[in-house]
């Protein structure tokens, strides 16, 4: 079998990229709550170490596609009509990047290199 | 006790509807298969399927109170009044409670129930160790009753491309199957975004399987096998 096969490897996508979300989102608040006086500052120097920020936008490029493979499936499986599908699909397609590059330009404001 | 039950004749060219229906004579132990058999001696135009009366044939899957099920195997004190009986859901209705199930089977052929093997034919049968046969219980006692994937939403949503919980089941029961020699076929036929991975762990269907079977759970290890012959 092939890696080009979509079914397998949207459901996998989606599921290493949940691991990676549910890690992240458990590791910055566990950070979150044991420095709770953080001041803005702070905040901008944790995330703009190298590290944190590459952390970051894996956590937004798995979020993208996760998000990608989740709203997929709902369509596929409501919406039957497929000019109508691909029509939402396309506008999903195009929010999810705008996000995507949107992080990015954020991420590369605040990153100390 | 009272019934309601869906009725339908498309050669009357009246729309579906509900008929009530009164049972007096309830004996202790009464399955729903009896009590149907009853009334259709009130009304013999009432029609369903039904054979075996024990939960073997897979015959009389239908919407209980809401939920799929044999009726030969529902005692009657388990169910609250009035019963509410439909045919199963998503299926074409050829009359009352019978449905088409052409469709449900064409998904079962297609995962090609039955052994492939490429080797020669041994002079002697098959043989399995204990510990792989044990890997057949749970898959291979499906009486193809319909319950589950009929119960299935993604069933409902895609019944032309998604093959269905009780398909699958069969395409696991021959892929986890020792004798077996087409697991690469059998993963490959399985792939593309409709066939298997309509399936959303919804689990309606190891809710209603009258045997108490799980494929979520076999859905799940072919996916564990598609992962396993990709890396």
């Amino acid at each position: 079998m092939t890696f080009r096969a979509q079914g397998m490897r949207a459901w996998l996508l989606q599921r290493l990229s949940a691991i990676y979300l549910g890690i992240y989102i458990l590791v910055l608040g566990t950070a979150w709550l044991l420095n709770p006086d953080l001041s803005w500052q702070d905040w901008r120097g944790f995330n703009g170490h190298p590290f944190v920020a590459v952390s970051t936008a894996l956590f937004f490029a798995s979020l993208m596609v996760h998000a990608w493979v989740g709203v997929r499936d709902v369509l596929v499986d409501y919406v039957p009509h497929s000019a109508v599908r691909l029509v939402l699909l396309i506008g999903i397609a195009t929010l999810l990047v705008a996000m995507a590059i949107w992080s990015s330009f954020i991420l590369l404001s605040v990153v100390r290199i | 006790m009272k019934f309601r039950i869906y009725r339908y004749d498309p050669e009357s060219g009246r729309q579906p509807y509900i008929q009530d229906f009164e049972l007096q004579e309830v004996t202790p132990g009464m399955m729903l298969r009896d009590a149907l058999l009853k009334l259709k001696e009130q009304d013999e135009t009432l029609t369903f399927r039904h054979s075996c009366g024990e939960g073997v044939c897979g015959s009389d899957a239908m919407n209980i109170n809401g939920t799929n099920g044999l009726a030969c195997i529902t005692p009657l004190k388990s169910l609250k009044q009035p019963v509410e009986i439909r045919p199963v859901p998503g299926m074409p209705v050829i009359r009352d409670l019978v449905i088409d199930m052409s469709q449900f089977y064409h998904h079962y052929r297609a995962v090609k129930p039955y052994l492939i093997v490429h080797d020669p034919e041994p002079e002697v049968e098959y043989l399995q160790t204990p510990q792989q046969r044990e890997k057949l219980d749970g898959l291979y006692e499906c009486i193809l009753c319909g319950c589950c994937s009929t119960s299935c939403p993604s069933f409902w949503w895609n019944p032309d491309k998604f093959r269905g919980p009780a398909a699958l089941l069969q395409a696991y029961r021959f892929l986890a199957d020792s004798r077996d020699q087409a697991m690469g076929q059998r993963l490959e036929e399985l792939e593309g975004p409709y066939r298997l991975f309509r399936c959303h762990t919804i689990m309606n269907c190891v809710d209603v399987c009258p045997k108490g079977l799980n494929p979520t759970r076999a859905i799940n290890n072919i996916k564990k096998l598609m992962v396993k012959d990709m890396v």
